[in-house]
């Protein structure tokens, strides 16, 4: 279209005087308010949503959490604000567990395979033909009196998931098993010497002014990281005085990332280094004469071996470095010492925790603001918090019965063993000789994949279940969980779908005529009998005038407790051992530090997109497996980021991704347990490599447990390079100069 | 509370308290529908985070240090991404958010050119999740098409539920635990991030920033916006991280 000079004047004119006109009146204001278009318009109802308490899964710890549903789909997880232990916090973790709920490789009904084992081969069976295989198999041990080659292995399980399991197994004459990858069978060895606990006392980070930590990287993946956070918040700002955090440690771990001070030790001297302190602070008279004898066995002579000058050299430190932390830690007025992870998985582990945690006694801060709280016992008789697992000694023992042929059936629940047990264990060609495998897995992970019968169980989201609590808040607290949604494989009718393990247990139980001596037919019922006891009590948070009132009190608030049954204020100190220097196992140039990493865990959530994309807070590295060097190390052996490098150890070796930073000590390398396996679905199979895979058999010498942090390896690139998939970088950092700054510090005596 | 007309949302973020956990990242990612970052997203620098937590080194073995920040939208009073959206589909609203319409947005990239929290996010793709895990999306977000721009909300329908719930009750909206609140806030372990509204005196997040800002420069003053010097005037409000060894202030 052609425009005359006149029409063009007078458009421009027209829509000038538009403008002015419009600008005059503004937006309307609804069309302000529009945010996204999820505003709807008045005559649409939104959804009503439900939100229903329960317990998390996801950790070592249990949070109480609670789910939003809507229209009876779970669609978001947040803590639930009334829950003694996270008080309304979660991790990163407990959120994923909306993603095990609905992951497209659950599986839909039980199965029982007419392939060979690992070929993937099954046929879809009834549950009732399911049961039938399982129990056929136990009576057939039955009939010939070998219970006891029947084998129930599971995770740490407690309350009454726990309590079945181990009324099943000993009312069969089945041998029990519990199966953690990260044994923390040295630690709770040491809290029940040490403190008198079964279970773990509680740390009252949020109080303490001095926190000196030694391995366990409690703020990120170290039995109850949540609290611990929630804690650590408080400690750092939640009071006039701004708490001091020192941590000991062989590697750079999250949590060393957060302490004010990292110490670097040699691995497995964290020990030495606690000795060391309690050693200066015995000598400078700043202990009390019955807390030296207790330790000591009355005779202190024995600690100088462990003064600060004596162990200084091995430990890797100099010896004003413990003179000064020991001085800390006794001249501050809430002193708390934490300890485990790396420095429990060495030789001397237990005596290196054993020291750790009797810097308390030192330190005099038991059943005390700021200190360590003790624990109650469970207000129910047969209810207790989950044990820890076997020893890798144990382990080692059975795969050596099951050679042997002293194993028949072996039921696995929740416990990926041919993942986690390491190479040396023999176990994935041992099991070979077990003819019956049967799984309870509700996904296909390692140990499933192989399982001759599976009998899916539910996901925690639908199911019933209690909890006490593995790292308890100095009062009694029982955690209740309930189904928050209908079973997802519901449509699929009464005889497919998914069971929960305990109804299982309690159903095979029934066919074998086998009495459990609990009262009830489903776990449900169990479960309200032991409400009805609660109930009996007479005290606690739900104040009910009927049982059945009290039953929806518990469930409405996720839990019961009582905040006036408090735990022992005291406990006995016990002698302490000397620290003997950690064995290490191969002749490779770096030490390997692997961890647990803060998505995956030991292996367990690596299904779970949304954690195998998680960044790891240190290296921020996701979905693969990499290994940490030290930069300048990286540099002088012509390695950069990215190289595929094999990390061999004993004869065994994997294959990652070199991750050079500047914080990995010199001598060493770290890599993240979690990745590696075969199986596990689509978000995990045949991702990254299995450092587990790979250790040595170095035990703990009190426990037998795995020393897993007691290899040196060597490190080889292979020549390849593939892109690191990190978060790093995926934004442009932040421009750092005089008047662009990013993090803003400030100095410590501001506050 | 004030009325709507009156609300500045915003947030104060204590590093000193972050531990750099990644429990709001999840968190945001499960109340966003956010798509899953595949590793080839990673790979290609296509991920989406809208909070995010950025990893800094400083100095060397020994002595070195890890810092981390969560960095999210900072919805900026003066916003550089709003002037450039050729169809207005990112704006100011009247509670001081800075908001983004995704039905209108064309996905020129412009305002992602302009923000310099590069806190912005294309989608490059169609988002695609197996059949199952749909199950989980929030029916209270959009679900963001290829060839669109998103980004941190505040978690606006979960202010848009509380101020519905609050006038279908008849009562004030609140902030803080039981009130209004973004997912990342609620999930935060550590209590680092706190919300609320910046026009109501007596709100947390106004106390705490007059208590961080009226102090500036002054040792105990801890309060900074980032990139101030831009002078983008953000809702977002840091506290310096205290170092021990920091000696004196660093950074200015």
């Amino acid at each position: 279209m052609a425009l005359t000079r006149r029409q063009f004047l007078t458009l421009m004119g027209g829509s000038a005087g538009a403008a002015v006109f419009f600008q005059a009146c503004g937006i309307p204001e609804k069309e302000l308010l529009i945010d996204s278009p999820i505003e709807m318009p008045e005559d649409l109802v939104t959804g009503i949503d439900n939100w229903y308490a329960t317990s998390c899964r996801q950790c070592d710890t249990c949070e109480g959490i609670v789910v939003r549903v809507m229209e009876g789909r779970a669609k978001k997880i947040e803590g639930n604000s009334d829950y003694p232990i996270n008080m309304g916090k979660h991790g990163p973790r407990c959120e994923a567990g909306l993603q095990g709920l609905y992951h497209p490789d659950r599986i839909s009904a039980p199965l029982v395979r007419t392939g060979p084992r690992g070929s993937g081969e099954y046929r879809e069976i009834s549950w009732e033909d399911a049961i039938a295989r399982l129990t056929n198999e136990l009576q057939n041990l039955q009939d010939s009196g070998d219970e006891g080659q029947a084998v129930l292995v599971t995770n740490p399980i407690g309350a009454h998931h726990g309590l079945v399991a181990d009324k099943f197994a000993s009312t069969f004459g089945a041998r029990r098993f519990t199966y953690e990858p990260l044994e923390t069978s040295v630690v709770r060895k040491v809290v029940s010497d040490v403190f008198g606990q079964n279970a773990m006392p509680d740390f009252d980070i949020e109080n303490s002014d001095y926190l000196l930590s030694f391995g366990a990287d409690f703020l990120s993946t170290w039995v109850s990281p949540t609290r611990y956070s929630r804690g650590y918040g408080e400690f750092r700002q939640g009071h006039d005085h701004r708490g001091k955090m020192v941590h000991v440690d062989s590697r750079f771990s999250a949590t060393a990332a957060n302490a004010d001070e990292w110490i670097r030790v040699n691995p497995g001297t964290e020990g030495m280094f606690a000795l060391s302190v309690i050693q200066h602070a015995v000598s400078m008279g700043h202990v009390s004469d019955d807390v030296v004898n207790a330790l000591t066995g009355g005779d202190s002579d024995w600690l100088s071996t462990y003064s600060p000058e004596n162990v200084a050299q091995q430990v890797g430190v100099s010896a004003e470095t413990i003179t000064h932390v020991a001085e800390d830690f006794t001249h501050s007025d809430h002193p708390l010492a934490i300890g485990g992870g790396s420095a429990a998985a060495h030789s001397n582990g237990y005596s290196a925790v054993k020291a750790v945690f009797s810097l308390n006694h030192v330190a005099g801060n038991i059943g005390k603001k700021g200190g360590v709280i003790l624990n109650p016992d469970s207000p129910v008789d047969g209810l207790a918090a989950a044990p820890a697992g076997n020893s890798f000694a144990e382990f080692q023992r059975l795969t050596e019965d099951m050679q042997a042929g002293a194993v028949k059936v072996l039921m696995v629940r929740g416990a990926d063993l041919f993942y986690g047990l390491p190479d040396i264990a023999g176990f994935k060609g041992r099991s070979a000789s077990v003819p019956m495998i049967v799984s309870f897995g509700g996904m296909m992970d390692d140990t499933t994949s192989m399982a001759d019968l599976i009998l899916p169980e539910h996901h925690y989201l639908e199911d019933w279940g209690t909890d006490v609590p593995l790292a308890g808040v100095g009062y009694e607290v029982v955690g209740f969980q309930q189904p928050v949604v209908r079973p997802f494989f519901e449509d699929r009718g009464e005889n497919l779908g998914t069971k929960g393990f305990a109804d299982v247990l309690l159903a095979a139980s029934q066919v074998m005529e086998m009495d459990l001596g609990l009262n009830g037919e489903t776990f449900k019922d169990v479960i309200r009998e032991s409400a009805r006891e609660l109930y009996g009590l007479g005290r606690g948070s739900i104040n009910a005038s009927s049982f059945e009132s009290f039953w929806n009190g518990v469930l409405q608030r996720g839990g019961w407790w009582d905040v006036n049954a408090k735990g022992p204020n005291t406990a006995e100190p016990a002698r302490l051992d000397g620290v003997s220097s950690p064995v290490i196992s191969g002749s490779g140039e770096f030490t390997l530090m692997p961890f647990a990493s803060a998505s995956l865990l030991d292996g367990r959530n690596a299904s779970l997109p949304w954690m195998q994309a998680m960044p790891d807070p240190i290296s921020t590295a996701t979905w693969q497996t990499w290994v940490e060097i030290n930069h300048k190390v990286a540099e002088d052996r012509g390695i950069k980021e990215g190289d595929v490098v094999t990390v061999s150890a004993s004869g065994r070796s994997i294959t990652a991704l070199a991750m050079p930073n500047p914080a990995t000590p010199p001598d060493a390398v770290s890599i993240p347990f979690g990745q590696g396996h075969r199986d596990g679905g689509r978000y995990s199979a045949g991702r990254g490599g299995n450092v587990l895979a790979i250790l040595d058999a170095v035990h703990d010498q009190a426990t037998g447990s795995l020393a897993w942090a007691a290899n040196k390896v060597s490190v080889t690139p292979t020549g390849e390079w593939v892109r690191v998939p990190k978060f790093e970088n995926t934004v442009p950092e932040f421009p750092r100069d005089e008047h662009n700054h990013v993090i803003e510090l400030t100095s410590g005596d501001a506050h | 509370m004030a009325d709507s007309q009156d609300r500045k949302w915003g947030m104060v973020v204590d590093i000193d308290r972050c531990t750099g956990c990644n429990g709001c990242v999840i968190a945001c990612q499960s109340e966003n529908n956010i798509p899953n970052n595949l590793e080839e997203h990673f790979n290609q620098r296509r991920a989406i985070q809208w909070i995010r937590i950025e990893r800094y080194w400083e100095g060397e073995y020994p002595n070195v240090k890890a810092r981390f920040i969560p960095v999210m939208c900072q919805q900026c009073g003066n916003a550089p991404c709003e002037p450039v959206c050729p169809v207005y589909a990112t704006y100011h609203n009247n509670e001081g958010l800075n908001v983004q319409v995704y039905n209108r947005c064309i996905g020129t990239r412009f305002c992602a050119n302009g923000c310099p929290y590069h806190v912005r996010f294309f989608n490059f793709w169609e988002p695609e999740w197996p059949d199952s895990l749909k199950n989980q999306l929030n029916p209270d977000v959009t679900v963001r098409s290829r060839g669109i721009m998103e980004k941190c909300s505040f978690c606006v329908q979960r202010i848009r539920r509380s101020t519905r719930e609050a006038d279908r009750d008849g009562v004030q909206v609140e902030d803080g635990d039981r009130g209004i609140s973004p997912a990342c806030v609620n999930a935060c372990p550590t209590t680092s991030l706190t919300f609320g509204d910046f026009n109501d005196e007596t709100s947390q997040v106004s106390i705490m920033k007059e208590e961080a800002m009226s102090n500036r420069g002054k040792k105990d003053g801890r309060g900074y916006r980032l990139l101030d010097n831009l002078g983008t005037e953000t809702n977002v409000i840091y506290l310096k991280k205290v170092d021990e060894s920091a000696g004196a202030v660093h950074g200015h």
